[in-house]
């Protein structure tokens, strides 16, 4: 049960900080191929930060500001940019995720289409991540029931 | 210049050794748990962004000095905000203050 | 310059084990959290004298960082969990 916090220095500063979080999550996407990170670290720090949100200004705010639809949107987006670039890969002639095909299109070299097509696979498994931590956090935290009224939270689309 | 370099960083690192060395004292002989939290909430913090800064000087002009400047800046501000979290939690939860004089 | 940080690293895991003693110890949750709060915090030294052990420092001070953020995060979540009445 997590209840609206009525501190004001929490919630300032994690106002504050969120933006900064969310931004060094990007940076650790981008940079996956020469530092530690990649696209599953990413989505982790940003679910984290979201998470942060939730703790701190309750549920009824966050519910307002991302709703679950949204969610669920987020999550499969990232999925179909995966799998969109998968089969662009396949329809230019070459295998599954074959990234050297995308030099068609690009008008680059094969070796800079190969850096692209895994820079934006990455960017689709952060979004797919950071959509299923915050959604596993709150579903976990509110056990399925809404707090102050009787029904369920698997009603998709349905603010109750 | 690269001798004042090395001193300097030296000297900063070793307060923060110091201050990390009385913090960590301070956890184990304090006779209660607010008492305990100042000593780790305000210890921790000075030691931690001495030890950055000392690190930041041996790098010299480079990203990498930035961002270790960007992580003492974030302890700076987030550690006491989390042990004001923590005290606040303990005093709704019910716990008492040490009172001078009475047994534990 | 290796020298001094590589004893710097050894006296901090040496404060660890001396917190360590808070954590099993410690009477109730709360003091537990403390300590471990505290040991997150002199984790993130020992990340970067690691760092110039193994002369990648650009390596880790993003570990370090992240390791920064879910201390904070974690320590926060605790003690919203915690705050109910007795």
């Amino acid at each position: 049960m997590i209840v609206k916090s009525d501190d004001i220095i929490i919630k300032t500063i994690a106002r504050i900080f969120v933006p900064f979080i969310q931004l060094y999550a990007l940076y650790v996407i981008m940079h996956g191929h020469y530092s530690p990170g990649g696209g599953f670290q990413g989505g982790v720090i940003l679910g984290a930060s979201l998470a942060l949100l939730l703790i701190t200004h309750g549920y009824d705010e966050m519910r307002r500001r991302i709703p679950e639809g949204v969610v669920i949107l987020l999550g499969s987006m990232g999925v179909l940019i995966y799998a969109g670039i998968g089969l662009t890969c396949l329809l230019l002639g070459g295998n599954y995720l074959d990234y050297g095909q995308l030099s068609v299109i690009l008008h680059v070299d094969p070796a800079h289409a190969r850096s692209l097509g895994i820079l934006g696979v990455e960017l689709g498994v952060g979004f797919t991540v950071m959509a299923i931590m915050y959604s596993i956090f709150f579903d976990i935290s509110t056990g399925g029931i809404l707090p102050g009224s009787g029904k369920r939270t698997d009603e998709w689309g349905d603010n109750g | 210049m690269g001798y004042i370099i090395a001193a300097l960083s030296i000297v900063c690192i070793i307060g923060g050794l110091f201050f990390f060395t009385t913090a960590t004292i301070g956890l184990l002989r304090f006779p209660d748990f607010f008492t305990r939290l100042h000593a780790t909430g305000k210890g921790d913090t000075l030691a931690v962004f001495l030890c950055l800064i000392g690190f930041a000087i041996h790098e010299g002009l480079s990203l990498t000095a930035l961002k270790i400047v960007f992580i003492a800046v974030f302890m700076f501000l987030a550690q006491p905000t989390a042990t004001h979290a923590i005290s606040r939690a303990g005093i709704r939860h019910g716990l008492k203050p040490w009172v001078k004089g009475e047994e534990q | 310059m290796n020298e001094f940080f590589v004893a710097v690293g050894l006296g901090m895991c040496l404060l660890v084990f001396l917190v360590l003693y808070r954590v099993i110890f410690g009477p109730g949750v709360f003091n537990r959290i403390a300590a471990i709060s505290a040991i997150g915090t002199k984790t993130l030294i020992i990340l970067l004298v690691l760092g110039y052990v193994y002369n990648r420092v650009d390596m880790f001070i993003d570990i370090s960082m992240v390791y920064a953020l879910l201390n904070f995060i974690g320590c926060i979540a605790a003690a919203k969990y915690l705050e109910m009445e007795r």
